[in-house]
């Protein structure tokens, strides 16, 4: 669905990517972290077709954005991290100018921009002017006019910032809805908590590189992943753990991250087993922080959240 | 319909602002009409309503069309809509300014009414057709100056949204002064005076109607810049033909004039070919200064450029190059086929002039590149000029003060004694700035590689 390759871009006096490769696969979500300035946004530009790369290729369903930008843009819904509406307009205006623009016939238009509107939840404010919307209302108009034209894929930056909890909690909804829909998401935040409840692959971009040369799978429900936690310190926690053939993620003399099957019973075996060494075990459950766990396993010295 | 265009019309023409306008522009002539004095009261207030509704207000409005859009953030948007460049273009230019255009036909109507009745059908036509031009014209440069300045990334400030619209006003300012220019007496279509003659390519044409070709010639190009210039925001690559195509023109348009170099004691013993060679080669020096100032100094592009002729991948460094660089190589080139027929006609001081001449410009070019890639490059051009500045007049002027006449062609296209000094000098000059230029370009080259 979406391919770059020793993707390049430069600035006139830095690097802002430098050797990019990733391949995203279709109908998922995947979030694209990093610190601030880690060249988030200058990968999405590129993925969207609004920056030409310095070298290199990025492919969007076959195509190439610097050879078929506008045929790419057909396909595409991309919602900037500081995105302006047109606040005299009537939200069915926005979506109708929207759905027009992007190439839809005035005899489907109409019903373009009711589905539009269903699924970001503005059906009922299809007559309120854009300014007078709140925040929340705001960010939803603007997925509306990106997703009017049912682009296979959609780019995303920084969603939901600014928004209050149910707002997010709304927008996890929606994502989570395009994705069933069909469509392939591509998500930037620097807060991995508002991801998590949606993405299923993660992208680190850290200094114009990514961080492991690959997109990350953040949650796999046949290997989910496990915080295992003791209540006194033991240095040779990992080297047990690995020794057993377990899949390690981190660990510390206190705590370990692993990935394990599912089974009841091969998970109880595996607590006997911990036990049996010696080991005070204080508490062994599923990680809720899937992609928070995921991010610091990767990110060296990644203290701090970002 | 258009969808920029339709949603610049549900913006723009409100019922209320339509109303509002037609309300205060027949008041205005009624009163004009009414308020007694000469019959030409009405269309005289017309043409001055004309003047700031679609000129003045018109190119702000149309520098806005695009630069709005950025300030408010919906640009990307826009960029990303199946819209052409072409439909983009067009409804940008006359949807952002409907609301004027409205106004303006009002006025029109009173300015045509007006000359139908006192001057006859083919003035008022003609009349019609020159303030829609100059409409089109201003509008379309103001829009063309914010499409450049957004490719240079300084498109957001007040006082740039200022330039642009005065771009546009000075442009409809030239129209209005040729324009009166070549009809001294009101109306050519009464008197024919003989200062109302173009000598052009060695014809004798009426001013007027060459006047308003060349206006449509012009407004014709214009749009074609502000096209390429959507295309560029809308990601599309434009090649070099049109460039190429344009300094075809502009070449075979100024070389026409060359009865009025043909006093310049400078070119005493020139034939008609070197003049319209020399007319040709200042024009292209200057498109060249023009765009090496307009066009982003892009270190990026640069590098990406000699990558590209490195790889032996032509196509693609055609595609990149810029209009200074197509505009230089046309200078080269005219330069050369000027300096071979001096030579011929043994004109050996003026060819040294000449080369003296191409040289500054090599020199003057190598400066705006450097200057963009010292740090504060965000000044660059305006160091740039600094220096052009003092090099052209400061320094001359210190030198004449010094009675050293004799180093003054190092700093200005003068003749020597020998004739070859001075453009030995001058070049040592250009090549040790091109030098320094592409060094500081390589260098980036190496910062660039360190990621941030």
């Amino acid at each position: 669905m979406i391919e770059v390759r020793d993707l390049v871009y430069e600035y006139p006096t830095k690097r802002a990517l430098d050797g990019v490769s990733l391949a995203v696969k279709p109908q998922t979500i995947t979030a694209l972290v990093g610190p601030n300035g880690a060249g988030k946004t200058t990968l999405l530009r590129c993925l969207a077709a609004l920056e030409a790369p310095y070298s290199g290729a990025v492919t969007i369903n076959g195509l190439d954005t610097r050879e078929s930008p506008r045929a790419i843009h057909a396909h595409l819904g991309y919602l900037p991290d500081f995105f302006g509406l047109y606040d005299e307009l009537s939200v069915r205006r926005c979506l109708l100018y929207a759905a027009w623009s992007h190439g839809i016939a005035p005899a489907l238009s109409n019903g373009a921009v009711e589905k539009a509107a269903r699924r970001v939840g503005l059906v009922d404010r299809l007559e309120t002017k854009a300014g007078e919307l709140s925040r929340g209302l705001r960010q939803r108009l603007a997925i509306g006019q990106a997703i009017v034209h049912e682009p296979n894929v959609l780019l995303l930056d920084e969603p939901a910032a600014g928004l209050d909890p149910q707002a997010r909690r709304d927008l996890s909804a929606l994502l989570r809805k395009l994705r069933e829909a069909g469509m392939t998401l591509v998500v930037s935040s620097h807060i991995l908590a508002e991801l998590e409840d949606y993405c299923s692959e993660m992208i680190i971009v850290e200094g114009g590189h990514v961080v492991g040369g690959k997109p990350i799978k953040v949650r796999d429900d046949e290997r989910p992943r496990y915080l295992i936690e003791l209540a006194t310190a033991r240095s040779d926690l990992r080297s047990f753990l690995t020794g057993a053939g377990i899949d390690v993620l981190e660990a510390d003399d206190h705590h370990a991250l692993i990935t394990f099957t599912r089974n009841p019973g091969a998970r109880a075996k595996l607590i006997r087993d911990i036990v049996k060494a010696g080991f005070e075990l204080s508490s062994f459950g599923e990680s809720s922080k899937a992609l928070e766990d995921a991010y610091f396993s990767q990110v060296a010295g990644g203290a701090g959240g970002t | 319909m258009n969808p920029e265009f339709r949603r610049n019309l549900w913006l723009e023409l409100t019922p209320r602002r339509v109303l509002l306008m037609t309300i205060v522009l027949v008041l205005t002539f009624s009163a004009a009409a009414l308020s007694g004095g000469a019959d030409y009261r009405p269309a005289w207030f017309a043409e001055i309503f004309y003047y700031f509704i679609v000129v003045i207000w018109g190119s702000r409005n149309a520098a806005l069309s695009v630069v709005g859009e950025i300030r408010d953030r919906t640009w990307d948007g826009q960029r990303l809509s199946s819209l052409s460049a072409s439909g983009m273009t067009w409804a940008k230019l006359f949807g952002s300014t409907i609301y004027n255009w409205f106004g303006g036909a009002i006025c029109l109507v009173v300015i045509a009414a007006s000359q139908f009745v006192h001057k006859g059908q083919f003035v008022a036509g003609l009349d019609v057709v020159y303030f829609l031009a100059l409409g089109v014209i201003s509008q379309a440069v103001a829009l063309l100056a914010s499409l450049v300045a957004v490719r240079r990334r300084q498109s957001h400030s007040r006082f740039g949204l200022f330039l642009y619209q005065v771009a546009g006003i000075v442009a409809a300012l030239v129209v209005v002064f040729l324009w009166k220019a070549a009809d001294p007496t009101g109306s050519f279509i009464t008197h024919k005076p003989a200062s109302d003659f173009v000598q052009w390519w060695g014809r004798n044409l009426d001013a007027r109607p060459f006047f308003l070709v060349t206006l449509a010639l012009f407004t014709g190009w214009t749009l074609v810049g502000c096209y390429r210039e959507m295309r560029v925001e809308l990601k599309m690559r434009n090649g070099p033909l049109v460039w190429a195509a344009f300094l075809l023109f502009m070449g075979v348009y100024v070389a026409g004039f060359d009865a009025w170099l043909a006093p310049v004691t400078a070119t005493s013993g020139w034939d008609a070919v070197a003049l319209r060679l020399a007319l040709a080669a200042s024009t292209y020096a200057g498109l060249s200064y023009a765009m090496i100032l307009l066009e982003p100094k892009d270190r990026v592009l640069y590098r990406w450029l000699g990558g590209e002729l490195a790889k032996g991948r032509v196509a693609g460094f055609l595609l990149g190059l810029q209009g200074w660089m197509m505009s230089y190589l046309a200078t080269l080139v005219v330069v050369v086929a000027l300096i071979i027929g001096l030579c011929r006609g043994g004109l050996l001081a003026d060819t040294a002039v000449i080369a003296s001449a191409f040289a500054f410009l090599t020199r003057d070019i190598a400066i705006f590149v450097l200057f963009q890639t010292l740090p504060g490059r965000r000044r660059g051009d305006f160091a740039a000029v600094a220096v052009l500045f003092a090099l052209y007049l400061l320094i001359p002027a210190i030198l004449r003060g010094l009675g050293l006449e004799e180093v003054l062609a190092f700093f200005l296209p003068r003749p020597t004694n020998p004739f070859w000094i001075g453009p030995l000098v001058v070049w040592a000059e250009a090549a040790a700035v091109t030098v320094l230029a592409l060094g500081r370009v390589a260098l980036g080259d190496k910062v660039a590689a360190e990621p941030a």
